[in-house]
């Protein structure tokens, strides 16, 4: 499972990447191909590096932190390059121009970040012999040519052709028949550094993609989670980075929530636009934030390592399938109860399940899905509408409604009834009062829906 | 010195015993040059290698790229001959990796781009000995602003675009400070209808500015169709594109302007002119690259009264002309310039005579 794979989920985990200030394709496309951290270890030491960079941050300098950024703005991808260099193939002049171009900048940012004790912290090949080949002249300049150090021979045929200059096909030949031979001898003297080359450009791109998770942690205001012993996520005022920009955009602000889970099931009622699923979209961000070593959208983190991430969302609908939103969301969560069969760690977040169909069968379902999931080796946060036997389910209601105004908070409750406020919050965005006039009538008149 | 700073070469004047023509001089004074022709063999690339000859370099540290696929030995469509651009000693250019691996140069690589053409990368050289090179820099306009955006990093003065054939759009204002138009016997074989084909193509070049004020306002709207009322206040006529079927709109008696941010057509024009309420009016476009509109149109749109500015304006340096037509249909190159200088106010040479029309 890499970062690209992931990306899209409807979590919102792309406008995290989106918010990332990389300064290079490459390292972007470095960063999405990364696989899910799913050991302990692993994240911790990405989380180490975070930490260097955050600190590097806040102790360096603005315009040297910005001569940094620059440099690797610089940094482009030449993996093919590097491929045709060990397969012992002749460079051509660009491609010469791009392994001395990648030498010269790893050399300039070993430089910058060994300044600040950084060395150390993500290491960068010595690349000065590379230099040395593609420097003949020492002049220490980014550009490439054929020198005519290389080769006097050479250097003679070019002053003929600087002296007769509109005649020169002869020369030419000549000229391109020697440059050849530089290439070759070129190529095979890089040729043992291949490697060291490509070790120096993902140096590079992890050195943009951690200045820039650094970064993001300041801007944001995220955390850095601390790995559970147990098997308890805990998070202390939460929020989803994306919702809340969109509220501050709108002069508004966002109301963080607490929220732990376990093993247990975690089942979340409450009111209409009570912000559950903003919930479980933040939630399931986290996790995927947790294991490709990003800051955690909280005050303070505590989770656990999971195996594979599943979010289900009610509204999704697989139109290329050709299946209905019903059949959809079975799809998914069924691989969810399948997933869970298996011995593998997951995290499950499920939005409302069966929520498109009658309430008679949807209740039956939900009650259903938490009694199958119960008891397996896998954390599930769901919410629902529906009033369902909890079981063992801990439960977790919004707050909802207080003085008008929506309180978000999550409070325990011992029960799994849901509560009754459509009616009251159609009414407060000024739904027409005949409809809802009537819908109370029903209900007073014993109508029931269960 | 500081790694990546840009080499300082010799840099030669001009070659001896090669006389200019004044308007070299005034190149000079743009950042950025455009050369378009009306049409394919109206000389855009005789005027390019004209200008390359003569430009003193010890001045000036000169870019020449081009934009699309152009400078190809052989022109694809007519199989007539195409002179390769010769560059000279000190000149950096800009071209796709295909035909940098084909230059008849000695060169050194300072860059090479993230745009890319059909044909590899844009890749940018100096130029260490005199020698040939095809030319086929950034495919769009947006990657060329790129592009010359990029060429500031090695102190470039001066930027000069090979633009596509009979595609005006690389000469927008947007992308060149001025620019050098060519035309000639393939753009029409009869010297009237090329005199006035070619002075309307220069009257939208040179149309006026839009007043400042209203240029500022307007040139972040990229997109529709607006309404500047008399007290300058703007009003998005959201529903309104240029292509609509009528024009009516709230508000339309206090209509001092209208701003089409995309491309303005012949049937828009006819609309506004026919229009008891607006045939007065200014229309702004955003510069005369959008302009699509036949001459009889903008002449009726005149005289009743209307008026169409520009956001943006390049300065057209000179008119070069080539009298010779493709099939092998010659003008009076001397009648030609008479002509079409009276007809435009403005420097008109043929250049394969090199002399000034006058």
């Amino acid at each position: 499972m890499q970062l690209k794979n992931v990306i899209e989920s409807p979590c919102g985990l792309r406008y995290m990447l989106d918010e990332l200030e990389l300064q290079s394709g490459y390292a972007r496309r470095w960063l999405l191909d990364m696989p899910m951290l799913t050991s302990a270890a692993a994240i911790e030491t990405a989380y180490g590096v975070v930490r260097r960079f955050v600190t590097f941050l806040e102790q360096v300098d603005t315009p040297y932190i910005n001569t940094l950024r620059f440099k690797l703005q610089g940094l482009k991808d030449i993996r093919t390059t590097i491929q045709n260099l060990s397969k012992h193939a002749v460079l051509d002049d660009i491609e010469l121009f791009e392994v001395k171009h990648l030498a010269i900048l790893a050399t300039e940012v070993a430089a910058l970040l060994g300044k600040h004790g950084m060395g150390e912290v993500v290491e960068i090949p010595d690349l000065s012999k590379v230099i040395d080949i593609l420097d003949p002249d020492g002049l220490k300049m980014a550009t490439f040519y054929i020198y005519d150090t290389y080769c006097a021979e050479l250097r003679d045929v070019r002053m003929q052709m600087r002296r007769q200059p509109d005649d020169q096909d002869d020369l030419l030949l000549k000229a391109s028949e020697l440059e050849e031979g530089v290439r070759r001898d070129l190529s095979s003297q890089l040729y043992p550094y291949a490697q060291a080359i490509e070790q120096a450009q993902v140096a590079l791109a992890q050195i943009d993609v951690n200045l820039a998770k650094a970064e993001q942690i300041c801007r944001q205001g995220l955390c850095f989670p601390r790995l559970s012993c147990s098997d308890t996520s805990r998070f202390t005022a939460l929020f989803h980075p994306q919702v809340k920009a969109a509220l501050a955009a709108a002069g508004k602000e966002f109301q963080p929530v607490d929220i732990a889970y376990s093993q247990a099931p975690t089942l979340i009622t409450g009111a209409n636009m009570g912000g559950k699923t903003v919930v479980l979209k933040t939630l399931t961000m986290c996790q995927y934030l947790l294991q490709f070593g990003f800051g955690i959208p909280a005050h303070e983190a505590e989770m656990t390592v999971v195996d594979d991430v599943y979010f289900c969302i009610g509204d999704e609908q697989s139109v290329e399938k050709g299946l209905s939103s019903f059949a959809a969301e079975m799809k998914k969560i069924d691989a969810v109860i399948r997933a869970s069969r298996k011995d593998r760690k997951i995290l499950a977040l499920i939005d409302e399940p069966a929520r498109t169909t009658n309430p008679t069968e949807g209740a039956a379902l939900v009650t259903a899905l938490l009694k199958v999931l119960s008891g397996k080796r896998m954390s599930l946060v769901m919410t629902t509408h529906y009033d369902i036997e909890p079981g063992k389910a801990r439960c977790l209601r919004v707050k909802g409604f207080e003085n008008g105004q929506m309180n978000y908070q999550l409070v325990e409750v011992h029960d799994g009834e849901v509560p009754h406020e459509a009616l009251n919050i159609a009414q407060s965005l000024g739904i027409d009062a005949e409809w809802i006039s009537a819908a109370r009538e029903i209900l007073n008149s014993d109508f029931r829906t269960t | 010195m500081e790694w990546g700073s840009v080499p300082s070469g010799r840099t030669p004047g001009p070659r001896d015993g090669v006389r200019a023509l004044p308007f070299i001089g005034e190149i000079l004074n743009y950042g950025s040059l455009s050369i378009v022709g009306l049409e394919k063999n109206t000389g855009k690339t005789e005027c390019l290698k004209y200008v390359l000859e003569r430009l003193p370099l010890t001045e000036k540290r000169v870019a020449v790229t081009s934009i699309g696929i152009d400078g190809e030995t052989v022109d694809q469509v007519t199989r007539t001959q195409k002179p390769e651009i010769v560059l000279r000693e000190g000149m950096y250019f800009g071209t796709s990796e295909m035909h940098y691996r084909q230059r008849r140069l000695v060169s050194e690589l300072i860059d090479v781009s993230d745009e890319t053409t059909s044909l590899g990368r844009v890749v940018t050289a100096r130029a260490l000995t005199q020698g040939k090179v095809l030319l086929s820099g950034p495919s769009s306009g947006a990657s060329l602003r790129r592009w010359m955006a990029d060429m500031r990093r090695f102190d470039i003065d001066l930027v000069i675009i090979d633009g596509a054939l009979s595609r005006l759009s690389s000469a927008s204002p947007a992308v060149s400070q001025s620019m050098i138009l060519a035309t000639g016997a393939a753009y029409s074989a009869n010297l009237n209808t090329l005199v006035q084909k070619t002075a309307f193509v220069v009257e939208l070049i040179n149309l006026e500015l839009a007043a400042r004020d209203r240029r500022e306002m307007l040139m972040p709207l990229e997109k529709g169709v607006w309404m500047i009322d008399t007290d300058e206040g703007l009003h998005d006529l959201n529903t309104l594109t240029s292509l609509s079927q009528d024009i009516h709109f709230e508000g339309m008696e206090r209509c001092a302007a209208l701003y089409v941010a995309g491309a303005l057509v012949d049937s828009f024009l006819e609309k506004v002119r026919k229009n008891k309420d607006l045939k007065q009016t200014e229309i702004v476009v955003r510069d005369f690259t959008k302009i699509f509109i036949s001459p009889q149109q903008f002449r009726l749109f005149i005289k009743a009264g209307g008026r169409i500015s520009v956001l943006q304006k390049s300065k057209l340096i000179a008119v070069t002309v080539n009298p010779t037509s493709p099939s092998g249909y010659v003008l009076d190159s001397d009648l030609l310039c008479n002509k079409l200088r009276e007809a435009i106010h403005l420097p008109v040479y043929d250049l394969l005579k090199s002399k000034p029309c006058n």
